[in-house]
Order: structure tokens, then C-alpha cells, then sequence
């Protein structure tokens, strides 16, 4: 039941006023005087006052104004006479709601103690309001706050360098990642340097051009620049940059960095591992090539040293054969591996190609006929003296019958006849086309693909892996060009067209 | 009758060499040029002794090698490994041959990394047969 607080000093009016209020449902404290009124108003703290305008003692006026006093929200309904209009105006000063007019009617208590509740009511969904609003506030507050906090915490615990500047591209992001980047504390950049200062002009232009182009400018693609930063040393980055904008408008642009220094020394240093366990490779194959030939050597002065005590110079031409024979092996590797590793411009002498290849297959025609091969010459009689490179003639031609030959010692089918071809034929074009051909073991498609791979060798221990390779080289260096064809258990043929000129 | 000792070897200067000091050392030489080879003729000529380099093109040292050890009627002749690479090498070859699901098998006899001196290849054959 709601509460209200009567005060009237005139008995009569006091209890029918009471009764007619209790019978409208409410708890009723009534008071015979202003002194008795605010007394019960402190103790029961009533939300509806309705009191007499003029009393002996406390009158209405300074009852209203003390009930206000002590509680704005209680609701003050004053009971007044005739004559008592100026003092009425003075109580709606001091906050009173509503007037009834002495004799009170039924009618008009009634309207105003609801638009005192109504008040009552409204003043407290207000504060509900107030306070829901408050609270909401006080939610979005916090929740605006986590998130810049946390966009905060992002952007200064991320590795990779960010700048951010306002739409006149003066600097207002600058995290430590940048710091780390560009050598330069925040706090001399930020609000006080635009990117065009801070910015090398590379990365600079970027932005300018960005902004110039606003909306038609695309994403900014990762790039790669060096940074370069005094005395603190080059740093490589790659960064990308763009545009921030609310709704249409440029608000500012934002460029990340990433340092790149710590990629790159890994990348160089994979390069370099590798580097080192390719000559390792190479280190190993080419001891292991030595070593063989090194047993050559020593078998054939074991077996000459075996001819001279016996007097057999059978035993002695034999270990002769195999000392010479090893002792070509050293120079054609040192020759090899002297033609790989330097740059050789061709030197073109006057020469007779035909007779360069003839002592290339006599040269071999020796170890070939060892091992019932035979060496077949088709030479282009039409070739006259020209100039070219002869020694780098004679090094490719070299190479190409070795392998010949060798490919026919490796073919284990002993039922084929096997011969080694070399061909020579006058092209157009100041051309002139050696062919090596052999019907020995032939390749797999493997092999043909590393065919020009440095340091592979399908011959075991007995091959360098630089042999074509040198060839490949020499020719690219006299503008020539060199084709393969080869079918397994079949041969190969190695077609080499070099180019000439006239003899003088 | 002497001993008959094969030896297998892509490079003929080798093969020659090691012949001539077998002659030289009374025993009888089998000359074969790679893996394929040397394996028919291990079957064929059951030697006493086999001499046997790695790097073969064909089949290789490697294999041929362990085809020798896993073969009950071969695995009993001994072997001199004779090669340019190290031992270390050949036999980190064998283990990851095994750790490949191979079973093991033992070490060479002895492993002589080239160049050879010629005594010391023959006495390192007579030790092991005489």
C-alpha cells in the first residue's frame, strides 16, 4: 500500500480527509501540525505530501520546502483557500505538484494524488532510464576502451614495423616494430614529422602518389627496398601501404614493414652451406678420380719396374702403356677443369678441322682398338682451311670420342660389333657440323636430363662429371650448338655445329 | 693348383695392375669389369678370394657385395674391398642399405683404399689365403 503523509490542523477536515484517502487505498499518516508533519515525513518517508497552505506554526510553504529539501522526489500536494493565490505561486516555486481547494472534493483529490503518481512514476522510470543509459554508456565505454587496448597492445607488440599517419600524412602510428625499423624513437615522430621526412623517397613516393590517387589508387603489392640508416647500417624490409578511409572520406594511410635482414642471412647462409657441400661434392669426386688415376700410375710403374728386373719388355711396354695413359688422364683433367672454371674467349687461328679431328681419333684410336672397338672416319672433303678456335675443336672433339668410346666399353652386349663414328660436313652458313656417333649403351632418359649437370658421371669411379660440360661450354663460347640423340642399348650421336671463318 | 683370386674393376689399368701383382704372386687372376660380371663368375668359378672396387657403373660394389654375403654358397669366400672411397663411406653406404629393410650384413674382410701399394695388396692376400 502506498504511503502518504496528511497534515492538516483542523480536526474535521484532518479525518475526513484520512478516511476519504484510506478508502482510495492508501496507508495514511496524519499529522495536526507542520512540526508533527515533517517529523513523520523523516521517520516514514513518504513519496505523496498532502498538506493544509496555512497553518499556525509551520505553514505549507516551509513544510513544502523542507520536504524538498530533505527528498526533490517526494511529491507535494498543497490544500489551499481563497485568498491564498500569491503564496500558491510562491509553493509552485519551491516545487509543490498540485493545488486542491478547500472544501476539498472527492473529484479533484483524486485527479490530483494520479498526477502526483503519475509524476511519482515517471520520475522513477526516468531514473530507471538514467540509469540503464548509464550503465549502457558505462558497457560501451569499456568495451571501446578493451578494444583499443587490445588494438593498442597489437600494434605495438607486432614484429613487423607500423606507421600510421592522418590525412595530411603527418605521423600518429609509429609502434616499436618501426622504432626497430627506422632507428628513430616515437616520440620524435609522432605528431610532429610527416612520412615524407621519415620515409625513404622509394617508400615515400608511394605514399604521396597514394594519396594523390585516393580511391583509384589499388592495393600497394608488397615490395622489397633497403632501408638505409646510418651508422645503424642497411636493413632490408618489405612493405606494403594502404589508404584508410571513413565512409568516403581519407582519414589517413597506414604502411607495415617487414624486416627482411634476418631472412636474408639465412638465405645467404643456405646458399652458402650449399655452396660449401657442392665443392665437397666436387673435393670428394674429383680425390676419388685422382685416386684412380694415382693407381694407374702406380700400377704401371710397378709393372715397368717389374719389366726392368726381369728383363720382359713385354711387361715393360705394357706398364708404359698405362703410365702414359694416366699420365694423359692428369692433363686432360687439369685441362677440363681449367676450361670449366675460366672464361676463355675463342682464338681463331687457321686450321684444317678435318686434320684437328684425325688427331683426336688417333689419340683414342689406340685405348678404342684395346677394347675391339672400331673408329670410322667419314670426313667432308670439301672442307678447306678456315679460322676457328682449333685447340677448342680439338678439347670438344676429345671429349665426345672418350665418351664414345666409353659408352661401348660400358655396353655389355658382346654380340654387337662396336664402332665409333666421326663425321665431319660442310654446312651453309660458314657452318661446320662434327658428328660423334657410337652404337654402345646408349642413355636413359634420366641420364640425358643431367647430362649437362656439373660433376655427374655415370662412368663410377673413372669419370670427372666435367667432360660435357666443358664441351657445352667451349661451344656456347665459339657460338656454336650441340644435339643429342641417344636411345638406350642403341648409341648416342652428338651433333656440334660451330661456326667459321674464311682463312684469310 | 694355385689359389684363383677374382677381381672386379670397371678401370682397366686396375684390373691389369692387380693381375700383375697376383702373377707376380703366384696365384691365379680372374679379371671381371663390373658388378653384373663379377657375380656370374663368383657363381661360376667359385674363386678363393674376391677383390672388389665400388664405383662400377652397372651394378656397383655396394650391391655386388651384398649380394656376395647373402648368398649361402658365396658367403664364405672372403673379400678385399679395393676402392678410391673411404671405408667409412662404403660402410655408411652398407648401413643405410640395411636401415633401408636389407638384413645386415658383416664388414669386408679388409678394406684397402686406393692407391694401393703392390705389397702391401699382396700380403694382405696371402694373409687372408695363403
Amino acid at each position: 500500500m502506498k504511503k502518504i503523509l496528511l497534515i492538516d490542523d483542523e480536526e474535521d477536515t484532518l479525518s475526513s480527509l484520512a478516511r476519504s484517502l484510506k478508502s482510495n487505498g492508501y496507508d495514511v499518516i496524519a499529522a495536526s501540525s507542520g512540526e508533527m508533519g515533517l517529523v513523520a515525513f523523516e521517520k516514514e518517508s513518504p513519496p505523496i505530501v498532502l498538506t493544509d497552505l496555512s497553518m499556525p506554526g509551520l505553514d505549507g510553504l516551509a513544510v513544502l520546502k523542507r520536504v524538498k529539501n530533505s527528498n526533490p522526489d517526494a511529491e507535494v500536494i498543497l490544500i489551499t483557500s481563497h485568498g491564498d493565490m500569491d503564496s500558491a505561486i510562491d509553493a509552485l516555486r519551491y516545487g509543490a505538484s498540485d493545488f486542491v481547494k478547500k472544501p476539498v472534493g472527492e473529484m479533484d483529490l483524486k485527479i490530483a494524488l494520479r498526477r502526483a503518481e503519475e509524476k511519482l512514476l515517471m520520475r522513477e522510470k526516468l531514473r530507471e532510464y538514467t540509469l540503464d543509459l548509464e550503465n549502457m554508456c558505462y558497457i560501451a565505454m569499456e568495451e571501446v576502451k578493451r578494444k583499443s587496448d587490445f588494438q593498442d597492445k597489437l600494434i605495438t607488440s607486432s614484429n613487423d614495423g607500423i606507421v600510421a599517419t592522418d590525412e595530411k600524412g603527418i605521423i600518429v602510428i609509429f609502434n616499436p616494430g618501426a622504432e626497430a625499423i627506422f632507428g628513430v624513437p616515437r616520440i620524435e615522430v609522432v605528431r610532429k614529422a610527416s612520412f615524407t621526412a621519415l620515409f625513404p623517397p622509394e617508400i615515400a613516393d608511394v605514399f604521396t602518389l597514394m594519396f594523390k590517387k585516393g580511391k583509384h589508387m589499388g592495393d600497394v603489392e608488397w615490395k622489397e627496398v633497403v632501408i638505409h640508416r646510418g651508422d645503424n647500417g642497411d636493413i632490408p624490409v618489405r612493405f606494403s601501404a594502404t589508404l584508410l578511409y571513413d565512409g568516403d572520406d581519407i582519414i589517413g594511410s597506414v604502411g607495415f614493414f617487414q624486416d627482411l635482414s634476418e631472412i636474408k642471412r639465412l638465405e645467404q647462409e643456405l646458399v652458402k652451406s650449399e655452396r660449401l657441400a657442392a665443392i665437397g661434392q666436387t673435393i670428394a669426386r674429383l680425390a676419388h678420380y685422382i685416386k684412380n688415376i694415382l693407381t694407374g700410375l702406380k700400377g704401371g710403374t710397378y709393372i715397368v719396374n717389374l719389366g726392368l728386373d726381369k728383363n720382359d719388355i713385354d711387361k715393360l711396354r705394357k706398364g708404359w702403356v698405362m703410365v702414359e695413359k694416366n699420365v694423359g688422364r692428369i692433363s686432360s683433367l687439369v685441362l677440363d677443369l681449367l676450361a670449366y672454371s675460366r672464361e676463355r674467349k675463342p682464338e681463331y687461328r687457321e686450321c684444317h678441322p678435318n686434320d684437328v679431328v684425325e688427331d683426336v681419333c688417333e689419340l683414342l684410336e689406340g685405348m678404342a682398338m684395346e677394347n675391339q672397338i672400331r673408329v670410322a672416319r667419314d670426313f667432308d672433303p670439301q672442307i678447306k682451311e678456315v679460322a676457328m678456335d682449333p685447340d677448342m675443336v680439338h678439347r670438344v672433339l676429345l671429349n665426345l670420342v672418350s665418351n664414345a668410346v666409353d659408352a661401348c666399353i660400358f655396353d655389355l652386349d658382346s654380340t654387337k660389333e662396336h664402332e665409333v663414328s666421326v663425321k665431319t660436313q660442310l654446312e651453309e652458313g660458314n657452318i661446320i657440323r662434327f658428328d660423334v656417333a657410337d652404337n654402345g649403351c646408349g642413355m636413359t632418359e634420366e641420364v640425358k636430363n643431367r647430362l649437362f649437370t656439373a660433376f655427374f658421371s655415370t662412368k663410377g669411379g673413372k669419370g670427372t662429371g666435367l667432360g660435357l660440360l666443358v664441351v657445352q661450354k667451349l661451344v656456347y663460347e665459339h657460338d656454336g650448338s650441340i644435339d643429342i640423340r641417344s636411345e638406350e642399348g642403341k648409341g648416342s650421336t652428338f651433333i656440334v655445329r660451330l661456326p667459321y671463318r674464311d682463312a684469310a | 693348383m694355385s689359389k684363383r683370386v677374382l677381381t672386379v674393376d670397371d678401370d682397366p689399368d686396375i684390373s691389369i695392375f692387380v693381375k700383375t701383382v697376383l702373377e707376380e704372386n703366384e696365384y691365379t687372376p680372374l679379371v671381371a669389369r663390373n658388378g653384373e660380371e663379377g657375380l656370374a663368375m663368383a657363381r661360376d668359378e667359385a674363386p678363393d678370394l674376391i677383390i672388389l672396387d665400388v664405383l662400377m657403373p652397372k651394378q656397383s660394389g655396394i650391391r655386388m657385395y651384398r649380394e656376395l654375403r647373402s648368398d649361402e654358397s658365396l658367403k664364405k669366400i672372403p673379400v678385399i674391398i679395393l676402392s678410391g672411397i673411404a671405408k667409412r663411406t662404403f660402410l655408411r653406404s652398407q648401413e643405410a642399405l640395411t636401415e633401408f629393410g636389407d638384413q645386415a650384413i658383416p664388414e669386408p674382410d679388409v678394406y684397402l683404399e686406393k692407391p694401393v701399394e703392390p705389397l702391401e695388396l699382396a700380403e694382405t692376400v696371402k694373409k687372408l689365403i695363403g
